[in-house]
């Protein structure tokens, strides 16, 4: 496994949860149906081989271990993400995440708003609790990677 | 002394009242605070605020009698000789940090040893790490056996290379093991080794008589035992605290002070630099005299009622690790999903209202020994309900599903 293949598994994931999972996560009744779908979520992403997690990929502020890895097309200026955690809904609410971000200009990640995004798909909530903490330490990760 | 009446006693913590959907299981983080805590601290705040130990006034001598009379309440709560062996300070960790501190220099040289175990709460680790480090000395630490117990043949073996110091937990903060701390004090003793037990867990589950157990040092905090946040004892033999050097230097330490002979003298003072938390004492005061006034023993078998049915439920519910023994347990379960980060599990059972921890506990040494990611800790109070452990069960079972679906 390498980090092209990542990416490349990554993407199509990525679409799917945007354009069927976040439209059926609103929809969801009750916290049972929401947990189920943010779970699903998790396992679409490709999970980053254990031997590929180095100590410098781990993402600090997380209650449990979440893991980074970033690459910049220079010439189409868009940035490109692969994450995982050990943690399901931790890794459902990064996928949601990283599926608004993913493939962004510089200039668009620079100034993208997490608690705003949230908001706007009615997700907020999700920010606001114990592990907001851990999602929002990845976003700076992520962040940290705009030049 | 009081028989021990369940509906009573919850019903003496507003909180549940406050907050009534819930069902409040991570009492070995911290407990909820009883009305007559909650309150010791406001009237003291109403009727006697006034600095202590700053005797120019009569409202500042009241308030240092009502604070005095608050280690007096203490020292009787654990048994201790004498009253200046009681020393205040922020929690079990500051206690820790001093006692680890205090003792570099004045009985611990470089090439001397210091023996912990590796069940302990990074309290009990990390200060020793700095200050060892810093200091010259070597810190040896006792493996667990398969049980997950402290290895007592190890702990045997290491103390034949004479640490000086020997620190070591009550109860397991993760776990809910009672350790054999008697057998290992005495041990720990006769290998000529001061002996320091982190109490944070063991005071609220037992009577605790300092005398009895014959350690050198003996810390709590406060908050673990229905008082309030900020406030903890650091217990010592009087030939053990002398050793200490200060880890704080300041105010009150001695001398200066305007204070009254008859009532202090140098050693709690000069332990306790700075204003001490006079609110804090006075409201744990207040719980240890509560406590007091209660049948230990059926509190205690009633905890241990709960927690048998909380084993028996969670036998029922399958692919479960549970990390815990039933036996010398004293009122906590930490357990997994197989398969499951406890994190996750921790979620699902907050969406439901049941309050656990799920993680390492600050316990993360224990953790890496056996490759876990942590674990989700059920902790057990007297004022939890048999309705409570149902709850957690259903809880427990539903997120089990959810999960495994």
């Amino acid at each position: 496994m390498t980090l092209d293949q990542l990416l490349t598994d990554t993407k199509p994931a990525l679409s799917q949860i945007y354009a069927e999972d976040l439209p059926e996560l609103s929809q969801a009744r009750d916290w049972q149906s929401k947990y189920r779908i943010l779970m699903q979520l998790g396992r679409k992403l490709p999970p980053i081989p254990e031997k590929m997690k180095q100590p410098s990929l781990l993402v600090k502020g997380c209650e449990s271990r979440a893991w980074l890895m970033h690459y910049y097309n220079q010439h189409q200026d868009q940035h490109f993400f692969v994450l995982d955690s050990e943690a399901r809904i931790v890794k459902g609410l990064m996928a949601i995440m990283l599926s608004l971000v993913n493939g962004m200009s510089n200039a668009e990640l620079k100034k993208f708003e997490l608690a705003q995004a949230f908001d706007k798909l009615n997700l907020k909530p999700y920010l606001s609790q114990s592990r907001g903490s851990g999602l929002n330490a990845m976003m700076a990760r992520i962040k940290d990677c705009c030049h | 002394m009081q028989p021990f009446d369940p509906v009573n006693f919850r019903g003496q913590f507003q909180f549940f009242q406050h907050n009534p959907g819930w069902v409040y299981l991570d009492n070995a983080a911290t407990m909820h605070k009883p009305d007559v805590v909650v309150n010791a601290i406001t009237n003291f705040y109403q009727r006697n605020n006034s600095n202590v130990h700053r005797g120019a006034h009569s409202l500042s001598q009241n308030a240092t009698r009502v604070f005095e009379q608050s280690r007096d309440d203490i020292a009787t709560f654990i048994n201790a000789g004498t009253r200046q062996q009681i020393i205040f300070c922020s929690g079990a960790t500051a206690a820790l940090n001093q006692i680890a501190f205090g003792l570099m220099h004045t009985v611990l040289q470089p090439g001397d040893r210091v023996l912990i175990t590796a069940l302990e709460h990074h309290a009990n680790i990390v200060p020793w790490q700095l200050h060892c480090t810093r200091f010259g000395v070597t810190l040896d630490i006792v493996p667990l056996d398969t049980e997950h117990k402290v290895d007592q043949q190890a702990f045997t073996e290491l103390l034949a290379l004479k640490p000086k110091v020997v620190s070591f937990s009550h109860i397991s903060n993760v776990l809910g093991h009672i350790q054999p701390v008697a057998q290992m004090i005495s041990q720990a003793k006769a290998a000529g080794a001061l002996t320091v037990i982190d109490g944070a867990q063991g005071i609220v589950h037992d009577k605790i008589d300092v005398q009895a157990l014959d350690a050198d040092f003996y810390v709590w905090s406060g908050h673990k035992l229905y008082g309030p946040t900020g406030i903890g004892v650091l217990y010592g033999k009087t030939a053990a605290l002398e050793l200490l050097t200060p880890i704080f230097a300041g105010g009150e330490m001695i001398s200066e002070v305007n204070f009254s002979h008859s009532l202090f003298n140098i050693l709690p003072f000069r332990l306790e630099a700075g204003t001490p938390d006079i609110a804090g004492a006075i409201g744990l005061a207040a719980a240890c005299n509560w406590l007091q006034k209660i049948n230990s023993e059926q509190v205690k078998s009633y905890k241990a009622m709960l927690l048998k049915q909380f084993f028996a439920g969670l036998k029922k519910i399958g692919g479960l690790d549970i990390l815990s023994s039933p036996v010398h347990n004293a009122g906590i379960v930490a357990l997994n999903v197989q398969g499951e980060h406890p994190a996750d599990v921790a979620e699902l059972l907050n969406q439901q209202a049941v309050a656990v921890r799920g993680g390492q506990h600050c316990a993360m040494p224990f953790f890496s020994q056996l490759g876990l990611a942590g674990a989700v800790r059920f902790s057990f109070a007297p004022y939890n309900t048999e309705a409570d452990v149902a709850t957690s069960l259903q809880a427990l079972t539903q997120a089990v599903e959810i999960l495994t679906a």
